[in-house]
């Protein structure tokens, strides 16, 4: 057996988490609302913003490219990092940023490091890029929309496993259920699976209940070392292990649908974590439609290939289920914040900070997202310290 | 003046022999000349063996629906008169994979794994659209 330990398991921790107002933020811009997030986060960590000496940021999803350029946060946050970053790997980013500062803070690179992501999706007039196909032609063929790719997951998945929509919406009920014990969450009125059913189509075979929210909102995540977190303000919540994996080649790809990069990143946080999907208490799975968590309950072990529909249902990731996921209602549900609240949402569980909705007991959790149509994912495993 | 409002392709010096071939009614596909491998999206290199050689090569238009899903929303506003509209992802013959319409049969009766023949539709005097129709 190999008992060779990654040296970086349990080495730096999640010491604070802060969120901006979400859902309809009139008058905010991409850069309020990182700013609100900012202060909410550094005020969680008991940090000063002097301490701070590394930015990381998504430049948000509907601005231009640049419009959170690390240059432009720090110069309006007033920090000169040592270490700093922009990247864009769409709703993996928040996971792929909080591996960089892990990695950044184990080799003596930055101390305190702010992963930060704010846009005005909903009211700042920005526009995801819908008109464009991925590739230069697909939209030829009227192949549009982020809602596209999980759609052609979901018909294939359908086809070859006999999953049904009712099993989908087991899945928009559960976050649902969730966000109606989230004071925070955008929308919070239950619903049930015939409401889902009933709801309009948009790319068939998702209905209007399989697709995430449009929100205004900021979101920030500092990671500092194991040590420096004993001294802060909130309980610890460890990295024990995390995981990236991509995939470039799309449709030339035999399984390009089903995304097995996810499942290299879960295994590889899996494997430096120590642990197995038995081992996990509560998970936060990225949640841009409902076919996205089918393939991350897959690939995270949790069930077997082809088997999720029935996985799905009975309540079992429901509070109370074998495996709550997405506690706090997901992007379905929460806020559409990219998988950002999904770290928040996985900190606050293993600090017990989540009240009506806490998971009793859990000291263990999945944290997953993806972005840029299937193509990024990452994984984080968390532990309570 | 073209009446056709939906996206067309930009043609240029490496698209403009794929769409030439649907304009004569044939699908064609670059072809390593290095290793063979058959590739789709039209790409400079190849990215198997990174060879920059290739031939354009007649496929033979024959595939199956790998995956099948139909837009009642048009994200595009040339498409908003037809909703709802299919669009299937064509696994074809030869290797590559393709985003497509089924054309000719109702959308609620394509199944993923049918079997499907490339069909040609010139949409403007410089643009031919490579679509599918069932093949039983």
């Amino acid at each position: 057996m190999n008992t060779t330990v990654n040296p970086l398991r349990d080495k730096c921790a999640i010491v604070g988490v802060g969120a901006s107002a979400q859902g309809k933020v009139p008058g905010s811009t991409a850069m309020s609302l990182v700013v609100d997030a900012f202060k909410a986060a550094l005020d969680d960590s008991g940090l000063r913003k002097d301490d701070i000496d590394g930015i990381l940021t998504l430049p948000g999803q509907t601005t231009p490219e640049g419009a959170l350029n690390f240059l432009r946060v720090g110069e309006t946050l007033g920090i000169n990092p040592r270490f700093t970053g922009t990247m864009n790997m769409g709703g993996s980013t928040a996971g792929a940023l909080v591996q960089q500062a892990v990695l950044a803070v184990n080799a003596g690179m930055a101390s305190h490091v702010a992963c930060l992501f704010g846009d005005a999706a909903a009211t700042g007039g920005g526009k995801f890029d819908r008109a464009q196909g991925w590739g230069d032609s697909s939209s030829i063929w009227g192949y549009m929309s982020a809602a596209a790719n999980s759609a052609i997951t979901a018909s294939r998945h359908m086809a070859l496993y006999g999953t049904t929509s009712r099993q989908l919406a087991e899945i928009a009920v559960a976050c649902r259920y969730h966000a109606s014990l989230n004071p925070k969450a955008v929308m919070q009125k239950p619903i049930t699976v015939e409401d889902h059913q009933a709801s309009r189509w948009i790319v068939e075979p998702l209905h209007l209940l399989d697709c995430c929210l449009v929100s205004d909102g900021g979101v920030c995540i500092i990671v500092s070392s194991a040590e420096r977190a004993r001294d802060l303000k909130q309980p610890r919540v460890l990295i024990r292990g995390m995981g990236q994996a991509y995939t470039t080649q799309n449709l030339g790809t035999e399984d390009w649908w089903y995304a097995p990069h996810q499942k290299r990143a879960v295994n590889d946080a899996y494997a430096m974590a120590g642990v197995g999907p038995k081992d996990i208490q509560v998970a936060q799975l990225y949640d841009n439609f409902t076919p996205s968590v089918m393939l991350w309950l897959e690939h995270g072990g949790f069930c077997k290939p082809g088997e999720v529909g029935g996985f799905v249902e009975n309540g079992r990731i429901q509070l109370g289920g074998e495996l709550p996921v997405n506690t706090a209602g997901g992007n379905l549900s929460e806020s559409f914040m990219e998988g950002w609240l999904h770290i928040v949402e996985g900190v606050n569980q293993m600090r017990g900070q989540c009240g009506a909705r806490q998971v009793a007991g859990a000291e263990l959790g999945l944290v997953t997202g993806r972005g840029q149509a299937l193509n990024c994912a990452n994984a984080l495993v968390l532990r309570k310290g | 003046m073209s009446d056709y409002t939906k996206p067309l392709p930009t043609l240029n010096d490496e698209n403009r022999p794929f769409w030439d071939a649907c304009r004569a009614g044939r699908l064609s596909l670059q072809k390593c000349a290095a290793c063979a491998h058959v590739r789709y999206p039209i790409s400079a290199v190849c990215p198997r063996c990174l060879s920059t050689e290739f031939n354009w090569a007649d496929m033979s238009g024959r595939g199956t629906v790998f995956s099948y899903i139909v837009f009642h929303q048009a994200y595009h506003p040339g498409f908003k008169g037809e909703l709802p509209y299919n669009v299937a992802l064509v696994q074809l013959e030869e290797g590559p994979r393709m985003f497509s319409n089924i054309v000719g049969t109702p959308n609620s009766e394509v199944r993923v794994g049918d079997a499907v023949q490339a069909v040609f539709d010139p949409v403007t005097p410089e643009v031919t659209i490579p679509r599918f129709r069932l093949a039983r």
